[in-house]
């Protein structure tokens, strides 16, 4: 079997706990980002090369399934960013941390504190859309 | 009880697929994971292939995955599992042999290439007897001289799974074990060894080794000691 197949099915198959969970998040949140910032470096290449199609790939990201999808980038960034710094946090500086239950307490912590960070954001971001795009709230 | 159970079945070279074999099966909820595999064998299909030596937990043979974690089958009880429905499947990331065997030489060798034996060529102490450790000194390296090579820790590891070449959670819990040795001498070269590419950078801290440990080792911990080794420069206690 390849190493990507046996890894693939590891990844869903194997019944890792919470640090599992954390590492398999922190990938897919990170492809996810490189995904949009690759996108979002083309798209304003755009207003050199072509102005034109710059304005109508601005018009694409206002609708809906675009502001779904920042929503989702938005946690992304902050679940890839706060369990970065949880990482370094127990790899390098807190030895205290190098058990089960701590590991999986931190990863609980790391998941409340994206969360905390995320919703208003959220919030907000899901409120313009509602307002912009369905005249909702006197849009 | 009444259980349903799964196995992973694969014979090389036989033209046959890689498949599951299901079995319906009456077992009392003490017996282990090991109980069940010799009754199969027993009453249903003599030809399922599994290692199993002393069946007591010691001797490590009998690591496998059930219902999609790391253990060893005569450490499970399958009361212990809270489930009718038991799969069971090889060691992930070692080639299949036959059913539930693998091949473990890579894991060995892996094993072998962080010299896991003593080294101190100097002159013995004057009385020509053994070389002394305190007790303090002992209990540093104690936890990883658990290690019973079952390799549930290793095929656990996503980045073993992701790259053979990572030298595993197994082979760091047994560098462990001499770099900490306050009797041997070799521990800069086992470092080095750490520090390289398919050594200690690879983890990624996420615990599989730890929860999959039969000895309850706690491997990320060590392999945290090691790494900070590495940054330091020092064997701290």
């Amino acid at each position: 079997m390849s190493s990507f197949k046996t890894t693939m099915i590891g990844y869903v198959g194997y019944r890792g706990r919470e640090g599992q969970i954390s590492f398999l998040l922190h990938r897919i949140t990170g492809l996810g980002t490189a995904l949009f910032l690759t996108i979002h470096i083309l798209d304003t290449s755009l207003v050199y090369f072509f102005p034109q199609l710059y304005s109508h790939a601005i018009d694409v990201y206002r609708t809906t399934a675009f502001g779904i999808g920042e929503i989702a980038l938005v946690f992304s960034v902050l679940f890839h960013g706060v369990n970065g710094l949880r990482v370094a946090y127990v790899d390098l500086i807190a030895p205290k941390l190098w058990t089960i239950p701590k590991s999986r307490s931190s990863v609980r912590w790391t998941l409340a504190v994206t969360l905390i960070l995320w919703l208003p954001a959220a919030g907000i971001m899901l409120y313009n859309i509602l307002r912009h795009n369905y005249g909702l709230f006197g849009g | 009880m009444q259980i349903n159970l799964k196995i992973f079945r694969y014979l090389p070279d036989s033209g046959n697929k890689p498949h599951y074999d299901k079995y319906v099966m009456e077992v009392n909820p003490t017996d282990r994971v090991l109980d069940v595999l010799e009754q199969v064998r027993a009453d249903n299909d003599p030809s399922l292939a599994y290692r199993r030596s002393c069946a007591h937990g010691v001797c490590g043979s009998d690591a496998m995955q059930i219902n999609g974690h790391n253990a060893l089958a005569c450490k499970v009880l399958v009361k212990d599992l809270d489930s009718t429905d038991i799969t069971i499947e090889p060691l992930r990331g070692l080639n299949v042999l036959r059913d539930l065997i693998v091949d473990m030489e890579p894991f060995f060798d892996h094993f072998r290439s962080v010299q896991p034996y003593f080294i101190n060529d100097s002159e013995l102490p004057a009385d020509g007897k053994e070389r002394l450790q305190s007790p303090t000194e002992r209990e540093r390296f104690d936890d990883t001289t658990k290690c019973i090579l079952c390799a549930a820790c290793t095929s656990s590891c996503p980045s073993f799974w992701a790259d053979g070449k990572y030298v595993g959670p197994a082979a760091i819990v047994n560098a462990h074990r001499f770099i900490y040795d306050s009797r041997d001498t070799a521990a800069t070269e086992r470092l080095e060894i750490m520090n390289e590419a398919t050594g200690v950078w690879r983890c990624r801290t996420i615990f599989n080794c730890t929860e999959a440990c039969p000895r309850d080792i706690k491997i990320t911990k060590a392999i945290a000691e090691v790494k900070k080794a590495i940054i330091t420069g020092k064997l701290e206690n």
